[in-house]
Parts: structure tokens; C-alpha cells; sequence
């Protein structure tokens, strides 16, 4: 059984007992009449012939509560949008597909670059975003809710659990982020679990208490990448389109709302997808990449509130940082030790020191240019510019899925 | 035997001597032809440039053109676009040009029925154009004015007005077409008449109790003007 303690400034719904999914599916129908639920599925065609994506349309078949499904296809072909079509055909929801790399899309893709919107390379980030944009466009729904399609341990409690803060109109909640704990027979979850926390702790340690970082601080797992909010929120928020991602997007929770209106939700007792290696030799790719993205985006984040950074405060940071991730190396053995997990004591300490490398390449990278902003601008700066903006990519979308 | 084989020979001589002075004409044609598709291409590339170059793509995507060129289901860039309509406008005018050259009557006064065609197509197209943005602005003019009074389906307003004016302007188009002007005209009647006594009936027979009250505020308020004096009684 979880805990009940709140931590941080945003509430925390905690998994107690043996909630019947029964009764969250049931309230969840009810409330959806009032505000319609649309699920965002940003998919790679790869994903489809993995192992994941079979079990999760097999659940999100018998999802009734969804107003729409639009899943954003990535790198798939005509023929791949077809046969991914068939695919989600077992889904009695309506389902949208969006095909980026057709030819409708691509040229909205150059209609966003031609009037001066960088919209970014292609990823997660990007392919949501577009994804809110046709769920702002066909105005349908008021909350949106997102999660990965790698998630081999997918069941349709992890949606209804996810969603239900924010279509319940009695909480009231503008933002729910989900979180899990990621074990198997060892412990998963590094970059959470040796980068960012630990990461926080030792800026908080170096500048003091700052309202961000204290946010930030209290999510349970920043990086999921399941979340829920309503549609106001979809169109205020700029999202980062590399790495920075799940920590660019908290960065704009907290600019645009109280955390009164913010929370996290356990989703799932076990929770597995795909691993990126770490490729600590090469920061291009892999949770190396990942780490220069996310350290940039809470970097900027911080310097966009006022917080001033020099040469000597990086210096101390990257000392401080390797102090508190070897502290919390020794934390997590014990806990591995009293639940009989296998713990690689040598594997964790060299992802600390290829972290603490890419740490220092990300303070390299931002003092070089402070301003390097890989966000996307939101729709409401979109449409303001291009006004036939949300009917032109509706067109797209429907004249593809036809 | 000669005189047979004349017989064969005559008309052999004469389609030879026919096609002897046709030949040229053919020859020009054929000039005329390649000369016009390479000026059109020509003329395609430096447009496209230019479009390119004073950003009328960007300028398109504001104004609304492209979200009408996607209706239509086009999905090429508004430059690429309107260079491929100028291009094989080009390609029918030399089309046009060339079949001159044959002198061929029948050809000719189709040529010439041809021409007195195109001024009526130009000044259509500029009735699409302009009627297209002036429905865009009246439209918008309406749903601000309509929302800043409080009016509840302003949107729909705004909506009916703007499908209101494009039938209007494609009235105006085909009439200038001259594609079946007769029937637009009826159809037109037809349909704004049709929607002006809805209008008038719906207004008519529910609006009676809100004209009664507003008239008789009105007379209410002159009457309450009339009787009050300039002097303020303590």
C-alpha cells in the first residue's frame, strides 16, 4: 500500500487500497458529458510492430468515457497510415490520425515555417503540439490527456486514474501529471532518480529556496510522460520540442497556473517501456542528449526568473550536483537491499559521472547562447498570426483520414 | 492508261500543292508553340521568385487565400500555385495563338470568340478575389460588433452573413461569365428573396411582442422628456 503523505507545493493523489475501476469508468462517463475527453497519442510507426500497442488498443477499446482519440503517426509511409488506420479500426471512439510525414501535413508544417514559427524538429514535442492544436481546431473536447505508446504495461486504469482530476469538476484540477514507480527486478528510472532530483537539490543547495525549483521538486517522477489538462491550458502553453520536454512543459504549468490547480496522480503500481541506452561516450544521442536538454531547459527556466549564473556557479554546481547523486546512490542501494532488487552500484556511479559530464556540457551550451529557446510558440500566437490556421490543419487532418 | 493514271495523280497533286501551302502555317504553328511554352516557363520561374521574394505565400496565409485553396482541397504553396494557373493560362493563350496561324476559319472564329472570352474571366476572377476579402472583413466586422453587444450567436451571424455575400459574389461572378445568366438570376432571386421574407416573417410573426415594447419604450421615454421642465424642484 502507498503512502498518504502531501509532499510539495501540489497535491498529491496517492493509490490507496483497491480503488474498483468500475465506479472511476463510471463517474468519468458522467462527468465527459460535461467536459468532453480527447487522448493524444504521439506514435512512431515502429511502435505498432513492437510489443506495446497492441495491448493498449486492446484497452482503449473498451475505454467508453473518450470523446476522441488523435493519434500524430511519425515517420510511417501512405502505407503504413493505412495499415495504422486498420490498426486502431477495433477502437469504437472516433479516431484521428495525423500523418506528419504526408503530404497535407508537411505542407502545414511549411505553412508554420513560412509565416516565422519554428516549430521544431520532429519528436514527442512536436507531434503533440500539433495534436492540440487539431483537438483546439475541431473544439470538441475541454480536457486533453497524453501518454506514450511504448507502454508494454498499459492498462485502462492508468487513463481512467490519469484523467479523472481534471474531468471531475468538484477538484477542479487544470494540470495532473502522472506518476509510477518504475521496477522491475532493479531499479529503473536514472535520469529521474540520479539527474534531476539530485540536480534540484543542489541548485536549491547553491541559490536557496526558489518557487520553480520547489515545483519542481514536487512532482514525483517530472519526466512521465502521461499527463492531463484542459484545453485553456493547451492553448496558453509553449512546449520545448527536444529532451527538455517534460521539464519545458512544468516550466509553463507553473508560469501559467497556481499549483493550487496543479497535482500528480499515481497511475500505475508497475510501469515498463522502451530504455534509451545511455551512450555516455556520445552527447548526441541517448539519455546523454536527454540529460543536455533537460539541464538547458531548467537552466533557462531559472535565468528567464531572475536567477543570475556565472563561470563559478556552475563550477560549484557540477561539485555540489556530484555530492548529492552520490548521496543518493547510497539511498537507493539500501532501498534495493530491503526490497531484493539487483543493484549496480559501479553502473549507477558511471551514469552519474556521464550525467555530471553532460551537465557540464549543457552549462557550456547555455552560456554560450542564453537565449537558444527550442520552444514552440502557442496557439494562440499561431492563430493570431495565421488566422485560417485551425481550419486549414482540421482540413488536413479530416481530407487524410477520409 | 494516262489518262487513268491522271486520274490518281490529279488529286495526289492537288493535296500535295494544298499541304505545300498549309506547311508553313503548320511551321508556325509549331514555332509559335514551343516559343510560348518556353516564354511561359519562363515566365512561370521568374513568378514564382517574385511571389517568393515579396512573401506572398505568408501574405496568402493571412488574407485567407490559402485557407480557400485548401477547401478546394489544393495543397501546393499559393506561389507555386498561382504560377501554375498563370502558366497554363499561357500555355491556352499560345494554344490559341498557334491555331491562328493555320488560318483555318472555323479556327479563327473560335480564336476570336476565344479572346472576347478572356476580359470576361479576368474581371470574375477579380470579383472572386476582392468579394472573397470584403466578405472575410464584413464578416469579421459583424462578429465583433455582434460580441461586443452581447449577441448570443454572433458567430452563427457573422457565419450566415459572410455565405450570405459569397452567394452574392458568385452571382456576380457567373453573371459576368455569362454561364447560364438567366438562371443565375432566377436562382438568385430565388434564393435572397426566399431568405428576405424568412426574414421578414420570422421577425413578423416573433418579433411582434419586442417591436410592441420597443416602440412603446420609445414613446414612454419622448413622453417622460416632453414633461419634465428645465427648473430642478428641491
Amino acid at each position: 500500500m502507498s503512502d498518504f503523505h502531501q509532499t510539495g507545493i501540489i497535491t498529491t493523489l496517492h493509490q490507496l487500497g483497491k480503488p474498483s475501476l468500475e465506479r472511476l469508468e463510471s463517474e468519468l462517463y458522467g462527468f465527459s458529458r460535461a467536459r468532453p475527453v480527447a487522448l493524444v497519442l504521439p506514435a512512431l510507426y515502429s511502435e505498432f510492430e513492437g510489443p506495446a500497442m497492441p495491448g493498449i488498443v486492446q484497452e482503449l477499446a473498451k475505454v467508453k468515457y473518450l470523446n476522441e482519440i488523435v493519434l500524430v503517426l511519425d515517420k510511417g509511409s501512405e502505407k503504413d497510415f493505412q495499415r495504422v488506420r486498420e490498426f486502431m479500426s477495433p477502437i469504437s471512439t472516433e479516431v484521428k490520425i495525423i500523418h506528419n510525414d504526408g503530404r497535407r501535413i508537411s505542407e502545414i508544417y511549411e505553412t508554420f515555417a513560412r509565416n516565422g514559427f519554428n516549430v521544431g524538429e520532429r519528436g514527442k514535442g512536436r507531434s503533440a503540439w500539433l495534436a492540440y492544436g487539431y483537438v483546439l481546431a475541431r473544439g470538441r473536447s475541454d480536457v486533453i490527456a497524453l501518454h506514450d505508446c511504448d507502454i508494454i504495461t498499459y492498462s485502462r486504469e492508468l487513463l481512467a486514474r490519469l484523467c479523472y482530476p481534471v474531468v471531475n469538476p468538484n477538484l477542479d484540477y487544470a494540470f495532473c501529471k502522472g506518476y509510477y514507480s518504475r521496477v522491475s527486478n532493479k531499479l529503473n528510472g536514472r535520469v529521474t532518480r540520479l539527474l534531476v532530483t539530485p540536480l534540484i537539490q543542489s541548485i536549491q543547495q547553491l541559490i536557496g529556496p526558489h518557487k520553480f525549483l520547489t515545483f519542481l521538486d514536487s512532482f514525483r517522477y517530472p519526466l512521465a510522460g502521461e499527463f492531463c489538462m484542459t484545453t485553456d491550458l493547451a492553448r496558453v502553453n509553449r512546449i520545448p520540442w527536444d529532451w527538455g520536454l517534460e521539464v519545458g512543459s512544468l516550466a509553463e504549468v507553473h508560469r501559467n497556473y497556481s499549483p493550487r490547480r496543479v497535482c500528480q496522480v499515481d497511475i500505475a503500481a508497475n510501469y515498463d517501456h522502451k530504455h534509451q541506452v545511455l551512450s555516455a561516450d556520445d552527447a548526441g544521442k541517448g539519455l546523454m542528449k536527454m540529460t543536455v536538454d533537460i539541464c538547458k531547459s531548467i537552466f533557462r527556466t531559472l535565468a528567464s526568473e531572475g536567477v543570475v549564473f556565472s563561470d563559478g556557479m556552475f563550477k560549484s554546481l557540477l561539485v555540489a550536483y556530484l555530492r548529492q547523486a552520490e548521496d543518493t546512490i547510497l539511498k537507493y542501494e539500501a532501498d534495493a537491499a530491503i526490497n531484493g532488487l539487483k543493484f549496480d552500484r559501479h553502473e549507477e556511479a558511471m551514469a552519474v559521472e556521464a550525467f555530471t559530464r553532460a551537465i557540464g556540457m549543457a552549462t557550456q551550451v547555455f552560456m554560450e547562447n542564453p537565449m537558444a529557446t527550442p520552444l514552440i510558440p502557442n496557439w494562440n500566437r499561431v492563430t493570431s498570426a495565421i488566422p485560417g490556421i485551425f481550419e486549414m490543419l482540421k482540413m488536413a487532418v479530416d481530407e487524410d483520414n477520409k | 492508261m494516262m489518262e487513268f493514271l491522271n486520274l490518281i495523280l490529279e488529286p495526289l497533286q492537288e493535296v500535295f500543292l494544298k499541304f505545300k501551302v498549309f506547311l508553313p502555317n503548320v511551321l508556325a504553328m509549331l514555332v509559335i508553340m514551343v516559343l510560348g511554352i518556353v516564354l511561359a516557363r519562363l515566365i512561370k520561374v521568374i513568378l514564382v521568385k517574385s511571389l517568393i521574394a515579396i512573401n506572398f505565400d505568408s501574405w496568402s496565409d493571412r488574407m485567407g487565400f490559402t485557407t480557400l485553396m485548401r477547401k478546394g482541397d489544393v495543397w501546393g504553396k499559393p506561389s507555386a500555385t498561382l504560377s501554375g494557373i498563370i502558366f497554363w493560362l499561357l500555355i491556352i493563350i499560345t494554344l490559341m495563338i498557334g491555331l491562328s496561324a493555320l488560318n483555318i476559319p472555323t479556327i479563327d472564329s473560335l480564336v476570336e470568340q476565344f479572346f472576347g472570352y478572356v476580359p470576361r474571366v479576368f474581371s470574375a476572377a477579380m470579383i472572386l478575389i476582392i468579394g472573397y476579402v470584403l466578405a472575410g472583413f464584413i464578416s469579421q466586422g459583424v462578429l465583433i460588433a455582434a460580441v461586443n453587444s452581447g449577441y448570443h450567436y454572433s458567430k452563427l451571424l457573422a457565419k450566415a452573413i459572410r455565405i450570405l455575400l459569397m452567394v452574392l459574389i458568385l452571382a456576380m461572378a457567373m453573371e459576368q461569365l455569362q454561364i447560364a445568366p438567366s438562371i443565375v438570376l432566377a436562382a438568385f432571386s430565388i434564393i435572397f428573396g426566399g431568405i428576405v421574407v424568412a426574414l421578414s416573417i420570422s421577425f413578423g410573426v416573433g418579433g411582434i411582442d419586442a417591436a410592441r415594447r420597443m416602440i412603446e419604450r420609445e414613446t414612454m421615454e419622448k413622453g417622460a422628456a416632453e414633461t419634465r421642465d428645465d427648473i430642478e424642484h428641491v
